[in-house]
């Protein structure tokens, strides 16, 4: 066996226990956790243990078993959870997942680190009378809470288990007496009763058939599961139904009703187990014989049922919500990346060819070669749209990191803040997935340091001591909008103005709207906190942010409101590799807009050429022309000009070209470090004729004709001004 | 220096193709003889359809597409500081693959003709004149003897230096107008 390929596995296993891990204990700060958070909880340390040590890997197993013990002893509630205790788990889950690095990068496991770690988990698991003052000690907090009287209090209640094996039992190798004599490793076997109803006469039946049932009684401490991981080799071929101690009646007529056998001669047995008391039955039955449907037990169960809608919709939906998750897990498969990227580049080299096809075929008079043609280029679509699929990945990965460093970052500068994320659904390309990481994680950070006041000071501004971030990704147009909001204390434009002139980015004496001003914590070298923290502040700031995002062909819009917070708006392309474009034509020159960000058409107005503005239905439209500004001048200027308007970021502007080309298939290729100081160009790709063509860079189009706008209208206030 | 050619020379004729020294492609730029070691030569073709990226500088020519991925060619020429080259019967692309620090980048090269593929023995070649060249000192990785005659060897890396030349890019791509 490879074991290199199953150690890879591992690392990714254990990555996404981590994980869950994580996102389990962050929750377990806020709320109470469900008994299955638990097991999951326990069931992550378990699994990494044994997978490391199929392995050998004997430091990782060696602190994942202190851990598991810990875990173990909350899920059995004889410890519960504090701060500290997630604090220290929370340490604890992030050593193992610098052991699992480390093993990834096949370096020396950092084994010392960890020995400290396992001390304090120590403390936990030794008998907490004995070490109280230790485990203070250890945790440097408050006094473990320790949650004695939830322990193995098990009253004159037990367990009771109803078993009927199936006739294949026996021939599958399994023996029914095994079973139930290690139910005794469990606890006590209080009363057995064995159902023959079912045994056939003799000679009749199937000799190697098993006609057995059983119904138990079982006094025992054990958790539902491990009951139930008894029978885990017979589960397919038995009905197996446990009934939990203290249960109501309910759930022993759900029984006699689900084994359809005699009621009278089960319920007798029932109650000669002592499960149910001979009153309690009788009153069961009575119910079901004075309903006038003659077996409506189902029902009857239905009717109490509704008397707590709540708690079973609770219960449905978390059972579905599982299912939907287990289902998904069986149905996806994993592809390694290189390949998809292969795919889609093969693709992309399809959508070309699909396009040199189509473009010949168009040529010619054979309307059958152009019908195939078409069929041929639609369905090359579809796979492109599917190929495309493939990569896309919801937000959520991203977005799933962010509540552990708000919860760090916020406690290390003494904030009170809570995350809301939204929309972690909202799917886009992998390859973007990965890259906007990182400018996001500033952003948040960002707003946790400079944004979110100290909870004194949000009080004062009478706002709730708790701050709110604001996670939010949705769809629009083509693109992914990704938003980041604090009801924080907002930007302080005149603080901003201050700086930037100081730090010599404005002339003391510009004219900015508010918009503008914001914009200035973009510029390289610019950096609002007086003092620099660990977090925020070195001046490497949101420049760098902004030259992410512009590098992912995306644009970052901040909105705020003094005092009332401030929102960073990411808006991405959903994918880099194959974009719907619009062609147009200058001087014999094909360059290529993104279709979606194209609004209309329009004729060039005589009076307006030469770039400036034009008016669009009463409203000022600044353009640009790209037969100037490209210096495209092969070929003389025709007599009518065409203007693409574009719109970006909420903003349009008109870009004025010679012809209009219509849609087409565009798979962008990167021009390579050579172009990329080269403004209005953002990549290229390659036409069905097998020229080349430029995609033009629709931000820093509408970007430059709104500068020249601006200054226009600059120039133009100022001559009045003068006047006057 | 001498018992690195030995060693060269030797791993040379152990190879079955043989000989002596490497493998250079020489090749016409406004009428002087040029030479660049061919293992960093892809392959050369035929100069066709192209096109010029705005914004840029004469150096840059433009862009092709070569089987499917774009590749900016270089005017040489225009490089060198001589003008643009013109486009002629023989004009070629020569593709070469040049190493930078992210990686290979693949750039073609736009010259006047190609002549031949010789083999210079290392000893025929001489470090590159302190001036009298006529390009770039920086440029030339040495001077090699061919038939009583000096063929100038580029030194590719610097010659086709992206930071370079995109350096150069960025100056043209930004317009006094624009501040």
């Amino acid at each position: 066996m490879d074991l290199s390929q199953a150690l890879a596995t591992f690392l990714d296993e254990s990555r996404d226990l981590l994980a869950q891990m994580e996102e389990i204990l962050l929750r377990a700060e806020t709320s109470d956790l469900a008994p299955e958070d638990m097991h999951a909880l326990f069931r992550c340390a378990h699994t990494i243990k044994g997978s490391a040590g199929l392995f050998g890997l004997d430091v990782v197993v060696r602190f994942t078993h202190g851990v598991e013990n810990v875990l173990d002893r909350l899920r059995n509630g004889e410890i519960v959870f504090t701060d500290a205790l997630i604090n220290l788990l929370l340490e604890s889950q992030d050593h193992i997942a610098r052991l699992v690095h480390a093993v990834a990068a096949s370096d020396a496991l950092p084994e010392d680190e960890g020995g400290p770690l396992l001390e304090r988990l120590q403390a936990f698991n030794n008998d907490f009378d004995g070490r109280a003052g230790d485990m203070v000690k250890a945790c440097e907090t408050e006094r473990v809470e320790v949650d004695v009287a939830s322990g193995i209090a098990i009253g004159a209640e037990h367990w009771h288990l109803s078993l009927r094996f199936g006739p294949d039992v026996l021939r599958n190798g399994m023996d029914p007496l095994a079973f139930i004599n290690y139910l005794r490793s469990l606890g006590d076997i209080v009363h057995v009763e064995t159902i023959t109803d079912a045994v056939p006469e003799l000679f009749a039946g199937d000799p190697e058939a098993c006609h057995l049932g059983f119904e138990i009684a079982l006094r025992s401490a054990a958790e539902k599961a491990e009951i139930e991981a008894v029978f885990e080799f017979v589960q397919d071929a038995a009905t197996i139904t446990i009934v939990p101690p203290c249960a109501r009646i309910d759930a022993f007529i759900a029984l006699i009703d689900a084994l359809g056998e005699d009621p009278r001669r089960l319920g007798e047995i029932l109650v000669a187990c002592g499960s149910v008391t001979e009153r309690e039955l009788f009153q069961a039955l009575a119910d079901q014989h004075l309903a006038t449907d003659p077996a409506p037990i189902g029902e009857l169960l239905i009717e109490r049922a509704a008397v707590q809608p709540r708690v079973v919709e609770a219960a449905l939906g978390k059972q579905k919500s599982a299912e939907e998750r287990r289902g998904g897990e069986g149905k996806s498969v994993k592809v390694p990346a290189d390949r998809l990227d292969a795919l889609i580049d093969q693709v992309g080299e399809l959508v070309i060819a699909g396009a040199a096809t189509q473009l010949h075929a168009q040529r010619t008079t054979n309307p059958d070669l152009q019908e195939v043609a078409s069929n041929l280029l639609r369905l090359v679509e579809d796979v492109r749209d599917t190929a495309l699929r493939l990569r896309m990945t919801p937000i959520g990965e991203v977005f799933n990191r962010f509540p552990r460093v708000v919860r760090d970052v916020s406690r290390e500068l003494g904030k009170e803040i809570e995350l809301v994320i939204s929309g972690a659904e909202a799917e886009l390309d992998k390859s973007m997935v990965e890259r906007i990481g990182d400018p996001l994680m500033h952003l948040v950070r960002n707003a946790i340091d400079h944004g979110i006041e100290g909870p004194a000071q949000r009080l004062d501004a009478s706002k709730p001591a708790r701050g709110t971030l604001n996670l939010n990704a949705y769809h629009e147009s083509g693109s992914i909008v990704i938003e980041v909001a604090d009801d924080g204390k907002g930007l302080d434009a005149e603080r901003i103005f201050a700086k930037a002139v100081e730090r010599g980015l404005v002339a003391p004496d510009a004219q900015l709207s508010t918009a503008e001003i914001h914009r200035l914590i973009l510029e390289p070298g610019f950096s609002t906190a007086s003092e620099v923290t660990s977090l925020s502040g070195r001046g490497v700031g949101m420049d760098v942010v902004k030259s992410n995002v512009e590098a992912l062909r995306g644009t970052l819009d901040i909105s705020s409101e003094p005092g009332r917070g401030t929102t960073m708006r990411l808006c991405l392309p959903l994918t880099l590799a194959i974009i719907d474009g619009f062609q147009v034509g200058v001087s014999g020159s094909t360059f290529i807009l993104p279709l979606d960000t194209v609004v209309e058409c329009i004729e060039l107005p005589s009076d307006a050429q030469g770039g400036g503005y034009l008016r669009l239905r009463d409203k000022v439209l600044p353009f640009v022309d790209l037969r100037e500004m490209f210096g495209l001048e092969d070929e003389p200027c025709p007599a009518r000009q065409n203007v693409v308007v574009v719109r970006f970021a909420g903003r349009q502007a008109g870009i004025a070209v010679d012809e209009l080309l219509g849609e087409c298939q565009t798979v962008i290729k990167p021009l390579g470090r050579l172009f990329e100081r080269v403004a209005g160009i953002a990549g290229s790709t390659i036409l069905g004729t097998g020229e080349v063509a430029l995609i033009l860079d629709v931000p820093q189009l509408v970007q430059r004709a709104i500068t020249n706008e601006g200054r226009e209208r600059s120039t133009a206030a100022q001559s009045s001004a003068s006047i006057a | 220096m001498s018992q690195t050619n030995i060693v060269a020379a030797a791993a040379n004729a152990a190879r079955p193709e043989g000989g002596v020294g490497r493998q250079y492609l020489v090749f016409t730029l406004n009428s002087e003889t040029f030479a660049i070691d061919i293992l960093q030569i892809r392959e050369i073709i035929e100069f066709g359809e192209l096109t010029s990226v705005p914004m840029t500088p004469p150096t840059v020519r433009g862009v092709i597409n070569l089987r499917g991925a774009v590749v900016p060619v270089i005017d040489l020429s225009a490089r060198f500081g001589r003008g643009s080259a013109r486009v002629g019967r023989r004009s070629c692309i020569v593709i070469v693959e040049v190493d930078t620090e992210s990686g290979t980048q693949t750039l073609g090269v736009m010259v006047d003709g190609v002549n031949e593929v010789l083999e210079i023995p290392a000893a025929d070649i001489e470090p590159a004149p302190a001036f009298g060249a006529r390009i770039r000192t920086d440029f030339i990785a040495g001077m090699a003897r061919i038939d009583d005659r000096f063929v100038i060897l580029l030194d590719v890396s610097r010659v086709l230096s992206v930071d370079e030349i995109s350096a150069l890019g960025s100056l043209a791509a930004t317009p006094p107008s624009l501040n």
